[in-house]
């Protein structure tokens, strides 16, 4: 009964178009929201049933027809969008007469901004024009009203109606496929690839009267692929709505582009400029100096500034600018490498490497040595000791260090995409390779700077502790860390490939330290020949069993099953669904309200924004009260559809948040990527008066 | 592989023959219709005489807009009294909307105050096809050599309201004004509006 009355208050009386004794259309206005809450925005929409084998018009209506018009007469201080129409069907009549236009309903939506207001009431007056055909075609009109009170809360409304048509206006945003355009002697061809269980695809083309756009003929989708071609007078530029039918109608506006086009290429927003997201980069590079995972080879460095704190002011320059060299040296390389896989088309995204379990075994490798070293199982020939020997020689083989480990720390610095840099490298990756180079070299740029300021200004090492016999404890220590950052690459190649994985990792770094410590304790200056031989049979051989055999056998034989079979698809105490872009579709075609949190194991702010800000009571029970489905895209393995889902908002890492409200599946909401607990529950339309103190 | 060679010969000359609408500037295609007096008249008798080609189906709402506000009457008789030929066509096939018999032709005819040199039925479509008329009203203007020099709608004002014919811009005027005064046309070619072309199928 209340259901009823809500309904009665909602729609505006029909209005209906006759002819000859048959009811032709009833149109009627009707409003998403069951009142007006100050502030908010909501919709009007103009709905309209046609009679059976009737149809009225696209915003294009194609060779004949005429597009129906949607006037709302608003109160003052009401404001209202553009219409969003709704994908339109491509009708053929006798002599190729193609027209694109609604059978059966159509709701035409306009988003409303309603502002401060006192009143209790307010009416909106909606004036519409269309054309209905069949056969023959008849004008028809109306004018219609419509009064939502004003109220501090409101309840959805009409949401199956407003849901099925939204679903249907065409996204402004990146298909999740790739698009290529082609100049044709007639117009263009528009190729689709990678459209991923896509049935069809049409086109249906914007109006342009200096350039009439003719028709495209619908096209099938094999393999992900189909090629439509769009004939338009002279190849004149056009643009349009790309329809694909993959079970359901989804559209996109796309316009004709001269280069190729990937759905990585979309930028986000547009306006901020190339240097502010230089910026970005360097802010975000100097940042990534505070990361967890790169402060032990920080600490290194610092220690090794100290112990040439004594030296010539050029030499410990010459160091500097060596570690500098590093750093740019790897953020340099990792641009080229992007670039060079970009164009062969891979898919590439930030702290892709982390994906790779090969990748996390190499520099678990590295690191694993690297604290060896520190702890004393052996040594690698120090540029101190070398300075006794040959000057040139001594300073060359420091330099070699240093730069070694500006790229080591860089290296390590990679996984934690720090805040800026999402933004920055979204940005980065969709451009040409200069960008690309401009926009690493700012990181790169960031990340050297209290170098380059130590090492142009040696003085203010002064303010650094002395050098003494603190320091061998000390480099002891730093050991330590390097090991605790072992363990996490561990905890990633396990949630990656399974505890056998773990394992087989851990018996082929033994062997490893074998190999090391034989090094380090028979291969010395000091040692006989014999001893020396040994020594190099006994490395050969743990090298052999460590890197051939449990590495190279039993670890690359672990697969991704295993790691989905020991570790489930939970992260805490939130029930998560797994991401797929079709569930996401289904759940918000339902009208369901979605969080969708995309994270990887290797990611520390995302387990960090996870421990703090999402996973815990308060949004737990709030999540729960408003029926918000909790879905989790995890990414630690490389996973095609949330790297196209990422790049659809122009993100190229993780940590990324989106809450989709209720019947709003082509705008979701983005939420920073370093969260607060209240961040969250503000987002997500959770507020703190719903818990009384 | 013959055969395959044949068809899509075939094919080509059946795509050609399809998209044989006459842009701006090329040469209209010659035919010849009876008109509502029994009359046959033929396109390459006019040569030297300025030509007007009208779509046109009395049911429609947008032919409707332009005969109800005397816009298109208006525009017939300034025309033919400076020479123009004006050659309203009716492609619609029998039974369906705006076909009607000779004597129906020029009982509304009269009724509407028409004033175009002729109107012909074409309930074949032939016509209407060879010149890809989609909808009605759609007008074509051909030079005295036999040139189309203008294609598409009336003119600027997308509707079926009949007051909407003040303030909009009528670009076959345009065109014939130009043609008259031996100019270009300064816009050769809009997109028609209107209902589709009733043809058989």
């Amino acid at each position: 009964m209340r259901a009823l009355l809500f309904l009665a208050l909602l729609v505006s009386p029909l209005a209906a178009q006759t002819y000859q004794g048959k009811k032709l259309v009833e149109a009627s206005l009707v409003a998403d929201t069951t009142a007006i809450v100050p502030g908010r925005p909501f919709r009007l929409g103009l709905h309209l049933r046609m009679a059976p084998g009737w149809h009225t018009y696209w915003e294009n209506p194609g060779d004949s027809g005429l597009a129906t018009t949607f006037d709302l007469e608003l109160p003052a201080g009401f404001e209202a969008g553009p219409v969003s129409w709704p994908l339109p069907q491509r009708l053929v009549e006798p002599g190729d007469i193609q027209v694109y236009a609604y059978r059966d309903e159509v709701l035409l939506v306009r988003t409303v901004t309603a502002p401060v207001t006192e009143a209790r009431e307010v009416e909106f007056r909606a004036k519409s024009t269309w054309l209905v055909c069949e056969a023959i075609c008849i004008p028809g009109k109306a004018e219609l009203n419509l009064a939502l009170p004003v109220a501090p809360d409101a309840e959805p409304a009409n949401a199956e109606l407003f849901t099925k048509f939204t679903a249907l206006v065409p996204s402004g945003q990146a298909p999740p496929f790739a698009l290529e355009w082609s100049r044709t002697s007639t117009g263009w061809n528009l190729s689709i690839r990678d459209a991923e269980g896509a049935k069809r695809a049409d086109f249906y083309p914007f109006a342009d009267n200096e350039h009439p756009v003719g028709h495209t003929a619908p096209s099938q989708i094999s393999d992900g692929s189909a090629t439509l071609a769009i004939p338009v007078a002279d190849s004149a530029p056009v643009r349009g709505v790309l329809a694909v039918d993959n079970g359901e109608r989804r559209g996109w506006v796309v316009e004709s582009k001269t280069t190729i086009s990937s759905p990585a290429t979309q930028t986000p927003g547009g306006t901020t400029g190339f240097w502010t997201y230089l910026l970005f980069g360097a802010l975000g590079g100097f940042i990534l100096n505070l990361m967890p995972c790169v402060l032990p080879v920080i600490s290194l460095k610092v220690f090794g500034f100290m112990r040439q704190a004594g030296d010539s002011r050029s030499a410990i320059l010459k160091h500097g600018l060596a570690f500098v060299g590093g750093i740019f040296f790897w953020f340099l390389g990792l641009a080229a490498v992007v670039i060079a896989l970009k164009s062969a088309g891979s898919e590439v995204t930030w702290a892709f490497q982390f994906q790779s379990p090969w990748f996390n075994f190499v520099i678990g490798a590295i690191v694993f040595l690297f604290a060896l070293n520190l702890f004393g199982v052996f040594e690698i020939v120090l540029p101190g000791r070398a300075a006794q020997g040959i000057a040139e020689a001594g300073s060359h083989g420091g330099l070699a260090g240093s730069f070694t480990q500006g790229i080591l720390a860089t290296l390590l610095a990679t996984p934690c995409t720090a805040p800026f840099l999402g933004t920055a490298l979204g940005f980065a990756f969709a451009q040409t390779p200069a960008v690309i180079f401009a926009m690493f070299g700012a990181i790169a740029g960031g990340m050297a700077f209290p170098y380059l300021l130590l090492a142009a200004k040696p003085g203010w090492m002064k303010f650094l502790p002395k050098p003494g016999a603190w320091m061998e404890r000390l480099k002891q220590f730093m050991g330590f860390p390097l090991a605790a950052t072992l363990l996490w690459l561990l905890y990633v190649i396990g949630q990656q490939r399974g505890t056998e994985a773990v394992i087989w990792a851990s018996a082929s770094y033994l062997c490893l330290a074998l190999a090391a410590w034989l090094y380090g304790a028979f291969l010395g200056p000091l040692s006989s020949t014999r001893a020396k031989t040994f020594a190099a049979l006994g490395i050969a051989l743990s090298l052999f069993v460590g890197l051939g055999y449990f590495a190279g056998n039993l670890f690359a034989r672990t697969t991704i099953a295993a790691a989905e079979k020991s570790s489930p698809a939970q992260a805490g105490g939130i029930s998560w669904i797994p991401y797929s872009e079709a569930k996401l579709q289904r759940l918000l075609a339902e009208g369901k309200p979605v969080f969708l949190d995309f994270t990887a194991d290797w990611c520390i702010t995302c387990k960090f924004n996870m421990r703090t800000a999402i996973d815990t009571a308060a949004v737990r029970e709030g999540f729960a009260r408003q029926g918000i489905v909790p879905m989790l895209a995890d990414w630690t393995n490389s996973n095609p559809e949330i790297t196209r889902k990422l790049a659809r908002f122009g993100r190229v890492g993780v940590p990324f948040y989106l809450f989709y409200p209720a019947g709003r599946a082509n705008d979701p909401v983005i939420l920073p990527e370093i969260l607060t607990e209240q961040i969250v529950l503000r987002s997500v339309g959770i507020t703190d008066n719903t818990h009384r103190p | 592989m013959k055969t395959q060679i044949l068809s899509f010969v075939a094919f080509a000359l059946f795509a050609a023959a399809c998209h044989a609408a006459p842009a701006p500037g090329e040469q209209a295609p010659d035919f010849t219709l009876t008109d509502s007096d029994g009359k046959s008249h033929k396109l390459s008798d006019f040569k030297g005489k300025v030509v007007v080609l009208e779509w046109l189906n009395h049911g429609c709402p947008f032919v409707k807009k332009h005969y109800d506000s005397g816009n298109m009457q208006k525009l017939q008789k300034e025309y033919t009294g400076k020479d123009v030929v004006w050659l309203s066509i009716v492609s619609s096939a029998p039974g369906k909307q705006g076909h009607m018999s000779r004597e129906e032709t020029n009982k509304t005819k009269q009724e509407k105050s028409a004033a175009p040199t002729a109107i012909l039925i074409d309930e074949e479509g032939t016509v209407g096809r060879l010149y890809d008329a989609k909808v009605t009203p759609e007008l074509f203007v051909i030079d005295g050599s036999g040139i189309v020099v203008y294609a598409g709608a009336i003119d600027d004002k997308k509707s079926t309201d009949p007051a909407d014919v003040t303030g909009a811009k009528n670009f076959v005027k345009q065109a014939l004004d130009e043609t008259l005064a031996g100019k270009k046309v300064s816009e050769p070619r809009t997109t028609a509006y209107g209902c589709s072309v009733k043809y058989a199928n």
